[in-house]
């Protein structure tokens, strides 16, 4: 059974937070049988078929005695059960699925680590079903799961998965569906297939036997046509019939009771549970009605309701005589849907005005239990905000607003919030949902009425200013403050001693979220080893769901750090890293600032792998507000390179000349776009403008020397070109990406000088440094001097396989002609050129392009040789070709 | 849009007031509820309400404006 843990496999990660939730396994406990309830064998016979199909449905209305019937038939069965009672907030995919999980995990049957979980609502990666379909196929016993309440689940999108799983797990599911409603599955096919096995409203009917059996048990001993004309008034209802008998029983003539029952035209339920609360005694019908607010509830709970100390009899009588409410076992209980539906209609009626009351206290005690979520939504509901406020940021929640499983829930929980509730806790909560749904204008006007009313309010509290802190950090992280962000850092270090230990615990997110903003920050400021400080923490912290997102933008910086430094290989590796990351948390790829996925696209680009590139970029689609500046920036830069190395260089030097808003300039954004505009303009062929807007920055930047040396080659000036080389800034010591660039400057100098020998100990080097990242595109930039050196020896050697195809791999073409390498050019074809260059791949003839263009037969010929040059190709058809993969037609 | 539903039995006053937005009559062993219903998705609210409250609906109707 426990075959993960057998093996020792690294456990499931778990999206619900278990933190010292009581409420959280009532909804994984079979609901207990109470005393005399009776066994329909007709209907347990029939469920034993829900072993043999793979999809059971139970179907009936509230009352109909379908959540017994499943949970006693389940409760003898020898396969592992797992069952859910299904929440209002499983609408959202992400929410249901960890749950189902956690489900698995409660029943002692969890699936493997590497199924993953989700942790954002809205959203289960793929990846997660297969797996977990794959997981239980291939256990050697079948998985009975059981779905309660399911009609409160009625996403479409959830039912498709669902179904999915099923499929997928053949024999290792067997899915029982127990609803009000038809669920949105294709019920028609598993029918049609004898897939399925149902059971509806007249199934749960109570036979006339089934009834007598059912009202003896309650002590209510009928004849024959009594019992048939209740089943008939009834429709064999197991509620109607349940409170028949409560309320008959406590008659003088039960026989009479029923008679006039029958003739009565009164809606069923609605009568009889009338009925038998009026015969309750006070302090138990006031107790009913108290807590039909609450869905499940311990005896605890109650009293803090009924402001009394009787709960526990209470309930525990209540159980015992089968009214109204069901046991689930360590002390909880919860009221039948049905009952707490009518007693709430009572409630309102008697005590008009109690409800909120009531709720107010529930959120209260719920809060003390550490049933914070529940304690929110009751809080809530009450539309008590300030205490619901306080909850949040006292109990150091606020973080949950960015992060976990619920923090969509609990952002819209807080819609309702208005504007009279005021305070620094209730604008601190505006905030981060202003903040997390990157509204930044309206997020720091709250944030800065936060910190005035907390400045002129004598009750600071540690976790409210430590919210603050956050907010803070993350308000300086979008604005591209370093030194607010240092401020807010430093203001949350000092406050960490005055809040309880327990609570920091609880909420690793709060710091990772600060130390993500804060290693962003400084990342922009260009304090990359304190950035990688802050982030490394992150990247390397455990914990569950609220910790999966910030564990992936920290990565996603830590890989930008390195890409910058220009080390491809660690930057890729983070990359994954972080994208591993996501998906087994079933994070959108793009989740968070989605810089994983820009650092892997411009390491891509290195690798001239274009179209793979371009597909992350599109998409890491953009947010209208929400990127910090360092995601803006590396976005705008990598699309530049891309725009580059598609041959588009007046595209790429406009996106070098886009500017990032920000409080303080970042000087890596701004080298790195002066990089681009020089290797753009040098493109064009415009080596003094590629010099001038590099050399101004090439004295504390490798990266940059090494594009200005480029440039001065471009230029002719060999001398100036080695002097640059040669004094690179010592403090800048960038891996491959950028040595590899610095080598062949220095190759193409000694080519330059006829130095044929030097220049291929260069680019020997260059080879050895670049290929194992695969590093395609500095070789490509270099210029068409490199391609005859490849063409030889152990250059072609070197280079084969990677950069050019492995010698001997054609043997049909024989040796390898200039024509078939890669194009190593980039210079920018002439709009004319691009005319000629459509017309031939029309394969119009030279002498039909000439009079297509109104040109004469020679111009055309000019602009073909120009075309081959530039795409380093000797042939019309190659030329097409090649300027199709370059996306220049 | 108006709608007329009717349930089986006669509802008492306090589970009618769980639906305030309606009118209701009782006659002949049914209630009749009547009144105006904003869209589609306040209709399949008010018949999860009917199912959650333990009442059947026999009959559902729109009315002519």
């Amino acid at each position: 059974m426990a075959a993960t843990a057998e093996t020792g496999a690294e456990p499931a990660p778990t999206g619900v937070d278990p933190t010292g939730d009581p409420l959280l396994r009532t909804r994984f406990a079979l609901p207990k049988r109470p005393a005399g309830f009776l066994r329909r064998t007709r209907l347990t016979g029939h469920l034993d078929q829900a072993l043999v199909t793979p999809l059971t449905m139970v179907n009936g209305p509230a009352g109909a005695g379908k959540t017994l019937l499943v949970a006693d038939w389940a409760a003898g069965l020898r396969e592992p059960v797992v069952w859910l009672t299904a929440d209002p907030s499983d609408q959202a995919p992400g929410i249901f699925w960890a749950y189902l999980l956690e489900a698995l995990r409660a029943a002692g049957v969890p699936v493997a680590g590497e199924v993953g979980c989700p942790a954002e609502a809205g959203r289960v990666d793929r990846r997660t079903l297969t797996r977990l379909a794959a997981d239980l196929e291939s256990r050697d016993h079948t998985t009975v799961v059981v779905l309660d309440e399911f009609d409160r689940v009625t996403s479409p999108e959830i039912a498709e998965q669902l179904q999915f799983v099923l499929h997928h797990a053949g024999h290792g599911l067997r899915l029982v569906l127990v609803t009000r409603t038809e669920p949105l599955l294709p019920l028609h096919r598993y029918r049609a297939s004898g897939e399925m096995t149902e059971i509806r409203d007249a199934d749960l009917a109570f036979t006339a036997e089934e009834a007598a059996e059912l009202l003896s048990r309650h002590g209510l001993h009928l004849n024959h046509s009594a019992v048939r004309a209740l089943v008939d008034r009834t429709q064999g209802w197991a509620a109607g019939l349940r409170l028949c008998a409560l309320a008959a029983r406590e008659v003088a003539d039960p026989h009479l009771y029923v008679k006039q029952f029958e003739a009565d035209h009164s809606a069923v339920a609605d009568f009889l549970l009338a009925e038998v609360l009026d015969r309750q005694p006070p302090a138990t019908q006031d107790l009913l009605l108290r807590i039909s607010v609450l869905d499940r509830c311990c005896p605890d709970l109650v009293n803090a309701l009924t402001l009394r100390t009787d709960a526990e009899p209470v309930l525990a009588a209540l159980h015992r005589e089968n009214a109204f409410v069901q046991y689930l076992g360590h002390s909880w209980y919860a009221l039948h849907p049905l009952f707490a539906e009518i007693l709430r209609a009572h409630l309102r009626e008697r005590r008009p005005g109690l409800e909120p009351e009531l709720r107010g206290r529930a959120a209260r005690w719920l809060r003390r239990s550490g049933a914070l979520h529940e304690a929110l939504v009751q809080g809530a509901a009450a539309d008590d905000w300030e205490f619901t406020a306080d909850a949040v940021v006292d109990d150091l929640a606020i973080g949950q607003l960015f992060t976990g499983l619920h923090s969509e829930e609990l952002s819209a929980l807080f819609a309702r919030m208005g504007p009279e509730t005021t305070g620094p806790a209730p604008d601190l909560v505006r905030a981060a949902r202003e903040l997390a749904h990157h509204d930044l204008d309206h997020g720091l006007s709250h944030l800065r009425r936060a910190g005035r009313d907390l400045a002129g309010n004598g009750r600071d509290r540690a976790p409210v200013l430590l919210g603050r802190a956050l907010l803070e950090a993350l308000a300086a992280r979008m604005t591209g403050s370093p030194d607010r962000a240092e401020r807010a850092a430093e203001e949350a270090r000092a406050l960490r001693q005055d809040v309880p230990a327990h609570v920091l615990e609880n909420h690793p997110e709060v710091t990772a979220l600060l130390l993500t903003h804060l290693g962003s920050a400084r990342l922009w400021a260009g304090r990359f080893d304190d950035a990688r400080d802050a982030l490394s923490a992150v990247a390397g912290h455990p914990g569950g769901a609220a910790m999966a997102l910030p564990r992936c933008e920290a990565l996603g910086h830590l890989a930008l750090i390195d890409h910058l430094n220009g080390r491809p290989g660690p930057a890729e590796h983070k990359a994954l890293a972080a994208a591993g990351q996501a998906e087994r948390y079933s994070l959108p790829p793009q989740s968070g600032s989605g810089l994983a996925q820009l650092v892997l696209a411009a390491v891509l680009i290195d690798r001239d792998e274009l179209d793979d590139a371009e597909a992350l970029l599109d998409a890491a689609v953009s947010r209208p507000l929400g990127d910090d500046p360092v995601t803006q920036a590396c976005r705008t830069l990598t699309r530049g390179r891309l725009l580059l190395a598609r041959g588009d260089a007046r595209a790429a030097l406009a996106a070098a000349d886009a500017s990032v808003p920000a409080a303080v300039s970042s000087p890596w954004a701004e080298d790195h776009a002066a990089l681009l505009a020089s290797a753009a303009h040098l493109a064009r062929g415009h080596p003094e403008s590629a010099r001038a807007v590099v050399e101004r920055v090439a004295h504390h930047r490798t990266a940059c020397a090494v594009e200005a040396a480029r440039a001065r080659l471009a230029a002719g000036q060999v001398e100036g070109a080695l002097d640059v080389i040669d004094s690179l800034p010592e403090d800048d010591r960038p891996g491959p990406a950028v040595t590899v660039r610095a080598t062949l400057v220095r190759a193409q100098a000694a080519h330059m000088t006829g130095d044929l020998v030097t220049a291929r100990r260069f680019v020997t080097r260059a080879l050895l440094d670049g290929r194992r990242g695969h590093l395609r595109r500095p070789f490509l930039e270099a210029g068409p001097w490199l391609r005859p050196l490849l063409s030889t020896g152990r250059l072609r050697e070197l280079s084969g396989g990677w950069l050019l195809p492995r010698p001997g791999r054609h043997p049909d073409t024989g040796p390898t002609t200039p024509d078939r390498h890669p194009a190593l050019a980039v210079e920018e074809l002439s709009a004319r050129e691009r005319d000629v260059l459509r017309l031939l791949a029309e394969m119009r003839s030279t002498e039909e392009i000439a009079a297509g263009l109104h040109v004469s037969v020679n111009t055309v010929k000019t602009h073909l040789k120009s075309i081959y040059r530039k795409l380093a190709v000797g042939r019309r058809s190659d030329a097409v070709r090649r300027a199709r993969e370059r996306r220049l037609l | 849009m108006r709608y007329e539903i009717r349930v089986a039995g006669h509802m008492s006053e306090t589970l009618a007031k769980v639906f305030p937005e309606l009118d209701h009559v009782l006659m002949s062993g049914q209630t009749v509820l009547y009144g105006p219903v904003v869209d589609e998705a306040h209709l399949h609210g008010l018949l999860n309400r009917f199912q959650a409250l333990g009442l059947r609906v026999v009959e559902m109707r729109q009315l002519p404006e």
